[in-house]
């Protein structure tokens, strides 16, 4: 496939979120953005505007929580954070992520082969 | 529990939207602030930076929109917009809102006000456990091939108790009580049940004790009642402690051991028993004929059964018919030679018929289901004409906003979106026309049991209940759809560029467009006309019901019935007590006449008696049982019914004299041709050894007797004097003036005479016929007033058309009359379209209405279902209001100054 800069697949982008999170802590919404950018090397290619409705989706389902704290560069910002369920969460998809992945690969391996 | 968290999050999203957009605000600002901060750390000027950052960040906009979308409901925040939105149009214009709320409200009032009465009259089940187990049964009569309902009582015992399909067997009978308690006494429904009544009909005692099969054993030897709670609150105000006390019942004291529940009404809608006795009382209260509870030909009570569960109506019916010629046979075994081969041939050709009994004993279903759909039919088709109406004000209404619509259509509004924004105004309007709906339908069905005759209307309250409620719903949801479809599909005809063209009328304009408002107009026209005709036909149909020749005179006629039996008056008493009152009634002021008869004219009921007459020989089966009554000298005079000759019964005609009878005309020619009745003899004993022994003494010209509609019936009279028992008698006073106002005078007397001699059914005869009346009066009323309510509409419906049309074609028309058209040119070249539109409907119509005309056949006397008088009346009418709706705003259209028609835009 041609496509190379993958689009953001639906729930894909909540995993991100949840990993980001759970990695580095407490964030605002531009750290995020940052930070995905900077571990996908720009091979994910991010409106970061998204970002915001899928913040509000994890924060709506309890994976996050936020609150108003203040920034390095002393402006006033929005921070997230991982909740017990949302760490819970991120165990239960990262695990069926890589059975997916297994899968693929596997299914794809095979029909490579043959 | 996780998703209603969600919805509660995002219903809280909905109330605080102020506060979380400032937040969402600043949150997307600090982002983008970084960003850019960011960017000009790499060396972008600052302009450059915000340029690019908006890039990395994708539309501020749109991830608000989507961010909001997923924070509240946006559904739910659309329609609160709409509502909001529809709300205010109906406001800015309310001369549009009324005249829509109006319209609903009497189209859906008038719907829902006759549904009320199916609900109850046709769709509502005996208050009872289990009322879908209910049997009636019936039995096919050989002879009229007719279900028949009455069946004796040994009968009803050895169904009762030799079938295996039933898990009980109730029969009853309707008997009159004249009621005294505290000094006072009146009449009073009652019924005799049998002691398994309550018990099959699963019925509990609100008070007391009900009756059971331990107070139905011995004839007579039961004296205990049930009351209804109706007549316990009516007649003893809700005392509970009248339980365990008597009261008097035709002379006899009673004691009442319980009161039935307030929903329970019986077996019968809308005859509800005040009091109920033991079957087994039938030898006191109707004590003749005295073996009354014995004889197998004496069939007197109907038959109500529960089937077990498991057990079809079908499988029941089969069962029971051969217990029933099991029973038959037996019957007319013991009664031996006496019956002949013929007569037992056509007994058992009878066979068992089973009805669903859900409803009890459907009477008044049976007498009401066809007006009542048949009026329900008629308030349909005005609600549609309603809604074509509506449309079109609608299709008007958005033809002035056609600006505002190709605007929004032009800055990214979706079809689908205005559609649905439209629907809002629409159900908002149908709403409130359901609401105000429901107050006019508790008029429409107050005014309607108005109309009916008081002993019906008095126990049928008809509530306005839940199933009522929701059908006004339903009904005004889908009006609401129905008339707000119509800009829809309109909608989907326009174009974005050509709406937007500036708005110009031109000469073409608007002619797909006049064709949904012309097909509506159509529409309109063909609905309103069958309406119109059935209303003439109803209509001519009470004007030959008026203008029958009764035979007697219906003016000045005050009537008012008695029963001194029911007080247990032994017959001398009796017979001295209407003897007396006769004559005290005579003397009265303002009295002419006076008499007494066993049957009023026109009351609905009547007797029937077998005859054998001197020298004429019946066939096999010929019915020779003419109606008959039992009248005191007078009668005649008082009713102002001739004589063809002979003379009438005299005070001389006694017990000890010759035993004498008068004939009508019908009578006389129908036994003896064109020889002279007079001096002739008929018989009235059912032993074929006695002779015939009454003398005709008198023939009289014909009347109408039961009904104002019947065919000549054969009528005789005998004279109280010679009757060997009298029982009630109706009393009939002709006055000299208002007969009401003798009715004081006569009670009186009668108080005088007897204080415990309640008097009922006090009515005049005008009134007696006209409540005869009733249903023909009631569907005549209803069809005028919808028929002439759907001309109204179609024609206001007409006239906007042809006013739009006038106003959109100023300019062609302006131009026609500088290139010299007449004033007359102009009418009809605005009008004829409208004309042939109307015309293309009347046909529709009158073909609709002759065809649906058949459908009411036996509803119609003397009016043929193509009555030349109500189709052209009803074409006349609707052409006359048309072409005047048509030509008052199309008058208009010649008044069009060219000079200023042409300057115009």
């Amino acid at each position: 496939m041609a496509q190379t800069r993958g689009e953001v697949l639906q729930g894909t982008l909540d995993l991100i979120v949840l990993k980001t999170l759970d990695a580095l802590g407490p964030l605002h919404g531009y750290g995020i953005a940052v930070r995905i950018q900077q571990v996908s090397a720009d091979l994910l290619k991010l409106n970061q505007g998204t970002l915001y409705p899928a913040l509000l989706r994890l924060e709506q389902r309890g994976w996050i929580s936020s609150k108003w704290g203040v920034s390095d560069n002393n402006r006033k910002a929005k921070y997230y954070s991982l909740t017990r369920s949302g760490r819970k969460q991120l165990l239960a998809e990262t695990e069926s992520w890589e059975r997916m992945t297994a899968l693929m690969t596997r299914l794809l391996g095979r029909a490579e082969g043959a | 529990m996780d998703s209603l968290r969600i919805f509660a999050l995002r219903l809280l999203g909905v109330f605080r939207k102020r506060q979380l957009d400032g937040e969402l605000d600043r949150e997307l600002r600090t982002h983008m602030d970084a960003l850019a901060e960011e960017n000009m750390r790499r060396g972008m000027n600052e302009q450059e930076a915000r340029h690019a950052a908006r890039r990395q960040f994708g539309g501020i906009e749109q991830t608000k929109e989507s961010y909001r979308d997923q924070r509240g409901l946006p559904f739910f925040e659309t329609l609160a917009e709409d509502l909001r939105y529809a709300l205010r149009m109906l406001v800015k214009s309310p001369g549009f809102t009324l005249v829509t709320i109006l319209t609903l409200a009497l189209g859906i009032g008038a719907n829902t006000g006759l549904f009320s009465l199916i609900n109850s009259v046709l769709l509502g089940n005996l208050p009872v456990p289990d009322p879908q187990e209910l049997v009636v049964i019936k039995y096919t009569d050989a002879r009229s091939g007719e279900a028949e309902e009455d069946f004796s009582y040994p009968m009803y015992q050895a169904l009762r108790d030799k079938n295996t399909v039933f898990l009980n067997v109730l029969t009853r009978s309707g008997v009159d009580f004249n009621a005294s308690y505290g000094g006072q006494s009146e009449r009073a429904i009652g019924e005799m049940v049998s002691g398994n009544y309550f018990e099959t009909l699963g019925v509990q005692p609100f008070l007391g004790r009900l009756i059971g099969p331990e107070d139905d054993r011995i004839p007579g030897a039961h004296p205990v009642a049930v009351l209804s709670y109706g007549y316990w609150q009516r007649r003893f105000g809700s005392d509970p402690s009248i339980v365990g006390k008597n009261i008097v019942l035709n002379d006899n004291p009673i004691r009442v051991i319980g009161i039935t529940p307030p929903r329970f009404y019986g077996t019968e809608m809308a005859r509800n028993p005040d009091i109920r006795v033991p079957m087994m009382m039938a030898t006191v209260f109707r004590p003749v004929p005295a073996n009354r509870l014995e004889n197998p030909r004496h069939r007197w009570m109907t038959v109500l059964a529960r089937r077990k569960p498991e057990i079809s109506v079908a499988q029941a019916r089969a069962s029971l018919d051969i217990l029933y010629h099991q029973i038959l046979a037996a019957e007319l075994q013991e009664l031996g030679a006496g019956v002949n081969a013929h007569d037992k041939e056509r007994a058992l050709a009878s066979r068992i018929q089973l009805e669903h009994g859900n409803q009890g004993f459907a009477h008044l279903r049976t007498e009401m289901e066809r007006p009542l759909l048949l009026m329900f039919s008629v308030t349909g088709i005005v609600l549609l004409v309603a809604c074509a109406n509506l449309a079109n004000l609608l299709l008007a209404r958005n033809a002035k906003r056609k600006q505002e619509i190709s605007v929004r259509l032009a800055i990214g509004a979706s079809r689908a979106r205005l559609i649905r924004q439209w629907l809002t105004e629409s159900l908002v309007l149908s709403a409130l026309g359901g609401c105000a709906g429901i107050v006019v339908a508790y008029w429409a069905k107050t005014a309607l049991l108005g109309f009916l005759p008081a002993d019906l209307s008095a126990n049928l309250q008809a509530p306005m209940d839940l199933r009522v409620l929701v059908f006004a719903l339903l009904s005004s949801l889908a009006t609401g759809l129905l008339f707000g479809l119509a800009p829809a599909l309109q909608l989907s005809e326009t174009g974005v560029a050509a709406a937007l063209r500036a708005d110009a009328p031109s000469i073409a304009s608007g002619e797909r467009l006049f064709s949904l408002r012309s097909a509506l107009i159509f529409l309109q026209v063909a609905l309103s006309l069958p309406l119109l005709i059935g209303a003439g036909l109803f209509l001519h149909s009470l004007r030959n019901l008026r203008g029958v020749n009764t035979g007697f005179v219906k003016e000045n006629v005050f009537l008012a019935s008695l029963n001194p039996s029911m007080n247990g008056y032994p017959q001398e008493r009796i017979r001295s007590l209407y003897d007396d009152l006769l004559a005290r009634v005579r003397t009265l002021p303002g009295v002419r006449a006076a008499s007494f008869t066993t049957s009023s004219v026109i009351s609905g009921g009547w007797d029937q008696e077998s005859v054998k007459v001197e020298g004429y020989q019946p066939g096999p089966d010929e019915n020779v049982s003419p109606n008959a009554a039992v009248i005191s000298p007078g009668y005649f005079t008082t009713l102002g019914i001739p004589f063809v000759e002979g003379r009438d019964f005299t005070e001389q005609d006694t017990v000890s004299g010759p035993k004498v009878v008068i004939i009508n005309e019908t009578m006389a020619h129908y036994f003896f041709g064109s020889k002279d009745p007079l001096g002739r003899k008929i018989g009235t004993d059912d032993d074929p050894k006695v002779a015939p022994d009454r003398e005709i003494i008198g023939v009289v010209k014909d009347a109408k007797y039961v009904h104002l509609s019947e065919a000549p019936r054969r009528h005789f009279y005998a004279p109280m004097a010679q009757e060997p028992r009298l029982f009630d008698m109706t009393l009939q006073v002709r006055t000299s003036g208002d007969p009401e106002k003798i009715g004081d005078l006569v009670r009186a007397q009668v108080h005088d005479l007897d204080l415990n001699l309640p008097l009922y059914a006090t009515t005049t005869l005008e009134v007696q016929i006209d409540d005869s009346l009733a249903e023909q009066r009631l569907l005549t009323w209803l069809s005028s007033l919808f028929g002439l309510l759907a001309t109204l509409l179609a024609s206001l419906g007409l006239s906007g058309v042809v006013a739009f049309s006038v106003a959109r074609r100023t300019r062609e028309i302006g131009i026609r009359m500088a290139l010299g058209a007449q004033p007359g040119d102009i009418l009809h070249h605005v009008v004829s379209k409208m004309g042939f539109l109307v015309a293309a409907g009347m046909a529709v119509g009158v073909a609709a209405a002759y065809g649906l005309s058949r459908l009411l056949g036996s509803m119609l006397f003397e009016v043929g279902a193509a009555d030349p008088l109500a189709f052209a009346g009803a074409c006349f009418l609707l052409g006359v209001v048309a072409a005047l709706a048509a030509y008052l705003p199309a008058r208009r259209a010649t008044r069009v100054d060219p000079v200023v028609a042409l300057r115009y835009e």
